[in-house]
């Protein structure tokens, strides 16, 4: 049996949305048991409030809160009973296959950073985002590609990126059921000789030290498109791209809301439209995809969006658990070990 | 004819003891097709209902809406699970279709309360009784009317109002109240356990009061059964082993079935750590001999223990002040509505699949 450790407190709409989460995922997973972790006199409230198992539901006490505002390194420093600490304990005391959260990000990278080890040839983890495109991969049709790092790791050298690439191509393959997903880095430019050094030798490597799929660099422009599954580049570039992207999702919302109080016919012309959106939505929104992974360590952390609800919650666990199901890191590791091997035996040829 | 009994156990059938599906007519026409080879009983669900039927002065009555044309297959099974029972009664629906009286095809509440009653007026004396149902149908509200009809808190004219709500023929509302006229009252249900098998919350059953005990499963009926001196520990050992057996259990949720009643407070830590010493003497007398898959009992307690340490020391839920009396009227108007709701929901999903 799975056992994935929820941060029941995290959140920003705290933990009444957390528990119908995995009270939603302790009926539809029969083989996981929830260890849902932090104020147990509150869970012990709300959990008998909504339909659950209560044979796949674990409470683990944990009495303090890492805010969403706080500092991360402040907040673990002054709370070594916080909910996120405790579940990143357990898990770290294998007690725990995977662990889920809400909370705090910095803080949750944080705790899980200090408490895990990173897998063997693994230098630095990455935490990995999904971005909706236009064009769709994998068996099941998935609208969704992986970006990787957008903020572990702010300074990746180019080995760090080779290990990003093998990560992210390993979760399309578990995760999205994409056998052989187009990875590619992200530069200024498609040509090879593109990009600060690390991209450059990062490009190198990848063509000739790796079997993945490796398709170039791709710009910017490429991402919305969907030209790759797997875009990899380092956590300080992927930060900004992601907050971006996020950013020109946002402001087309408002100008569509502008657009429909400012004049009728945009008005008609919108509600015409409504079915498709509605549809474009549907097939765009994150809460049906679950999480962010954190990749590299022994264990799997999937960060759910701060703003999740119980439905996205819910997804966030399923995917925990297909990923341990799949043996995601396992299949990380035996890519990674790939990778070194190559690069062993071509250092040994050149040299 | 009377009967003398030291506890009375009222089992209800399907989705209490049995895992049956009766949503729509393709599974009503499966579960007649059933051998009773193919029924299948909860994990637990046997070896709980043969504990509590090899002891001498209890009486098991089985009460179920099945229409008797299923006896057969129904003591059958019963028969196989090694299951003794003193009462059998099943639904004459057959009688009801043949007089027109369509609507007593479903209702349950005219059905079931006048049957627990001819059984309760064949004993002598007032013996505590034990009630075991499910959440699919009007179980709980169903043996709490009839507990308080037994300890007379309620009366006849209410019983009668709520008959009514419950679409009762006036034949049957005459024969009930006829029956609780004979009554000798006594408090003597003193426990009702209703098997979550839709996954009811159970904050939904908190209006009944503590003797109504909502269960996830019948590890947790074992131990609620064990802190009213029903059962031993090593009974309560034998629930837990059956339901190792079968896939859908492991120690880890048997483990959180405990949790989940100290944190609701079905039970306390008292209780449960009583349990674990008297398990631990049966254990040493071989209450495990032959699971060689089972790890040594001090490991399997200390994961017990552990789940009560993980609580931190949080206060279990509070409950509401007993006494209040129950408004069975708009509660089975409440059941009926959901009831009517399920179905068309239910037909609703029937019509988008085709």
């Amino acid at each position: 049996m799975q056992r994935i450790v929820v941060d029941a407190m995290g959140g920003d709409h705290g933990a009444e949305e957390i528990i119908h989460g995995a009270a939603e995922a302790s009926l539809a997973l029969s083989d996981v048991e929830l260890i849902l972790v932090g104020d147990a006199a509150r869970i012990g409230r709300i959990l008998p409030k909504v339909a659950h198992d209560g044979a796949r539901i674990r409470v683990h006490h944990a009495g303090q809160v890492i805010g969403m505002d706080e500092k991360p390194s402040d907040g673990l420093a002054g709370k070594p009973d916080a909910s996120i600490v405790v579940a990143a304990d357990l898990v770290a005391r294998g007690e725990g296959d995977a662990l889920v959260s809400a909370g705090n990000t910095g803080a949750s990278v944080l705790a899980c950073a200090r408490r895990w080890k990173l897998m063997a040839g693994i230098r630095r983890a990455a935490l990995a985002s999904v971005y909706p495109t236009e064009l769709r991969r994998g068996e099941k049709n998935d609208p969704f590609s992986l970006i990787l790092d957008v903020g572990a790791t702010v300074d990746a050298t180019a080995e760090d990126l080779v290990t990003f690439a093998v990560m992210g191509a390993a979760y399309a393959r578990v995760v999205s059921k994409n056998n052989r997903p187009r990875v590619a880095l992200l530069s200024n430019g498609s040509e090879a000789g593109k990009g600060p050094r690390s991209v450059v030798e990062a490009h190198a490597m990848l063509l000739e030290q790796t079997g993945l799929n490796f398709i170039g660099n791709i710009e910017g422009l490429d991402i919305p498109r969907g030209v790759a599954d797997v875009v990899v580049c380092s956590g300080y570039v992927g930060n900004v791209v992601i907050k971006m992207l996020e950013g020109v999702s946002d402001t087309v919302m408002r100008l569509a809301r502008y657009a429909h109080k400012e004049r009728l016919m945009w008005r008609v012309a919108l509600a015409m439209l409504s079915g498709g959106i509605e549809r474009l939505k549907l097939v765009t929104d994150w809460e049906q995809y679950g999480g962010a992974p954190l990749l590299g360590f022994e264990n799997l952390f999937i960060k759910a969006h701060g703003r999740s609800r119980a439905q996205a919650i819910s997804n966030a666990i399923r995917v925990a658990s297909k990923a341990q199901r799949g043996q995601l890191c396992g299949s990380i590791g035996d890519g990674v070990a790939a990778f070194h091997e190559r690069r062993g035996e071509s250092s040994a040829a050149s040299g | 004819m009377a009967f003398r009994a030291e506890h009375v156990f009222r089992w209800d059938l399907d989705k209490t003891y049995l895992k049956s599906e009766f949503d729509s007519f393709g599974d009503l026409v499966k579960a007649a097709l059933e051998t009773a080879q193919d029924k299948q009983a909860y994990p637990g669900a046997r070896a709980l209902l043969r504990a509590l039927s090899r002891h001498h002065g209890h009486r098991i009555c089985i009460i179920s809406g099945s229409p008797t044309q299923m006896k057969r297959v129904l003591a059958a099974k019963l028969a196989l699970d090694g299951i003794k029972y003193s009462e059998f009664v099943l639904k004459n629906n057959l009688k009801n279709m043949v007089r027109g009286r369509f609507r007593a095809l479903r209702s349950q509440i005219p059905y079931k309360l006048p049957v627990l009653l001819e059984s309760r007026a064949q004993l002598v004396e007032t013996p505590p009784e034990t009630l075991f149902g499910d959440d699919a149908e009007a179980d709980a509200i169903i043996y709490n009317l009839y507990a308080d009809l037994l300890s007379g808190a309620v009366s006849s004219s209410e019983l009668e109002r709520v008959l009514q709500a419950a679409r009762a023929y006036p034949d049957q509302i005459e024969h009930t109240l006829e029956l609780v006229e004979r009554l000798e009252r006594a408090d003597s249900v003193k426990r009702i356990l209703i098997h979550l098998e839709a996954r009811t919350p159970t904050a939904n059953y908190t209006k009944f009061g503590s003797r109504t005990v909502p269960i996830f499963n019948y590890f947790q009926a074992a131990l609620i059964l064990y802190s009213d001196g029903v059962l031993t520990a090593r009974q309560v050992l034998f629930v837990a082993l059956e339901m190792l057996e079968s896939p859908e259990y492991e120690l880890p949720t048997l483990a959180n079935s405990l949790q989940d009643l100290l944190r609701r407070g079905r039970l306390t830590t008292d209780v449960a750590a009583r349990l674990a010493l008297e398990a631990n003497e049966a254990a040493t007398a071989g209450a495990l001999a032959g699971r060689a898959d089972l790890p040594p009992f001090d490991e399997i307690a200390w994961a017990f223990a552990s789940r009560t340490r993980e609580l931190g020391g949080a206060p279990p839920l509070e409950w509401p002040s007993e006494g209040s009396t129950l408004d069975y009227v708009s509660l089975v108007d409440q059941e009926h509505h959901a009831r009517r709701d399920k179905r068309r929901a239910r037909a609703l999903r029937r019509r988008r699949r085709s």
